[in-house]
C-alpha cells in the first residue's frame, strides 16, 4: 500500500485547501451525507430558528480538514483524527485547512507524527483539532 | 439525573455493506481528486483492494449502506432518545461538539462490517447560567471476522435553555 517515508520536521504545514463556502456545497454535503439538518439548507426554517442564514455541517468542515490530512501524508497513514467545532461557517466565507507538523515520536518501523488540524474562516477557528499518522521512515 | 445507569449501555447495532456511488460522491463533495477515491484501477495500483473510503465517510455510511436485510434483530439497552429526549422537552440546543475516527485499516468499496454503538460517557458541566449535558457515543466497526476496522466517537451536547 502507498505510503509515504517520512521527510518531514517538526513545524511544516500541509498545503492548505481553500474553499468559498456557497449554499450549493451544503446542498451537495447534505445529499452525501444524509443530513438533512434543515439548518443547513433551508433559509426560511433557519432565520425563523434565528440564524442569520443557512450554515455549514460541521462534519463537512471536518471533511475539508481531512481532504488536506489525505492530499498531505496519504490516507494509509492516518491513524486518528478529533475535531472539536468551535463556530458556525456562513455561506460567502472563506475557509482555509491550516494542518502543522507537532511532535514526531520514532518507532521501530515508523514516526508517529503527531499533528494540529484546523478550519480557519473570517478570522475564526471554526473547526480545530489533532491527527496522529505513522509514517515510514526514510529509507524503508 | 443518574448518568452512571447509561454508561456502557448498547444503544445500537448494525451492519453495513459499502458502495461505489455513494462514495465517489462524497469523495467528489469533499474536494478529493486522487484518482483511489474515484477509479478501482488506480486504487489497486497504488496498493488498495479496491476504492478507497474517505477519513470521515464511516460518520455517515449508515446512511448509505444499510440494507434491512441485514440488519442483526436487536433491542437497545437503552436508547438516545430517551437521554436526551427529556432534556430537549425542557428547552435549548443540542450541538454536535466533538468527532473522533480511529482507524484500524483503510476501508475500501465492498466492505462490509458490523457495528456496535454504546454510550462512552456522559457528564454534565454547570455554566454561569447553563447546564451543558454532554453525551459520548462510540461505534465500534468490525469485519465480518471481528477484525476491527474504525472507531467512530461522536461528542453530543445539550445547552440547557
Amino acid at each position: 500500500m502507498s505510503q509515504i517515508q517520512n521527510t518531514l520536521k517538526v513545524g511544516d504545514k500541509a498545503p492548505e485547501l481553500k474553499l468559498t463556502l456557497t449554499r450549493t456545497d451544503l446542498v451537495k454535503y447534505a445529499g452525501a451525507s444524509g443530513d438533512f439538518n434543515p439548518m443547513h439548507h433551508d433559509e426560511i426554517l433557519a432565520k425563523q430558528a434565528g440564524q442569520p442564514s443557512v450554515f455549514g455541517h460541521g462534519m463537512f468542515s471536518m471533511g475539508l480538514i481531512g481532504t488536506a490530512l489525505t492530499n498531505f501524508l496519504g490516507i494509509s497513514s492516518i491513524k486518528r483524527f478529533k475535531v472539536r467545532f468551535t463556530k458556525q461557517t456562513w455561506p460567502g466565507e472563506e475557509l482555509v485547512t491550516s494542518i502543522e507538523v507537532k511532535e514526531i515520536n520514532p518507532y521501530p518501523d515508523y514516526d508517529e507524527v503527531i499533528l494540529s488540524v484546523a478550519l480557519l474562516g473570517n478570522g475564526e477557528v471554526k473547526v480545530s483539532g489533532q491527527a496522529v499518522a505513522h509514517v515510514l521512515k526514510k529509507g524503508n | 439525573m443518574d448518568f452512571e445507569q447509561y454508561k456502557g449501555k448498547v444503544i445500537a447495532k448494525s451492519e453495513v455493506v459499502i458502495e461505489r456511488s455513494p462514495v465517489e460522491n462524497f469523495a467528489r463533495v469533499l474536494k478529493l481528486d486522487d484518482e483511489i477515491f474515484f477509479n478501482p484501477e488506480e486504487a489497486r495500483l497504488k496498493g488498495f483492494s479496491n476504492i478507497v473510503v474517505p477519513l470521515t465517510y464511516p460518520f455517515v455510511m449508515d446512511f448509505w449502506g444499510k440494507f434491512v436485510e441485514l440488519q442483526p434483530a436487536f433491542t437497545p439497552e437503552i436508547s438516545l432518545g430517551s437521554i436526551l429526549g427529556p432534556l430537549i422537552a425542557k428547552g435549548g440546543l443540542i450541538l454536535h461538539g466533538e468527532q473522533e475516527f480511529i482507524y484500524h485499516k483503510v476501508l475500501t468499496v465492498g466492505d462490509h462490517l458490523r457495528g456496535e454503538s454504546i454510550v462512552k460517557d456522559i457528564y454534565q458541566k454547570p455554566t454561569r447560567d447553563k447546564t451543558m449535558t454532554f453525551v459520548v457515543t462510540q461505534t465500534a466497526w468490525v469485519d465480518l471476522s471481528g477484525n476491527p476496522c474504525v472507531d467512530v466517537i461522536s461528542n453530543v451536547i445539550h445547552v440547557g435553555s
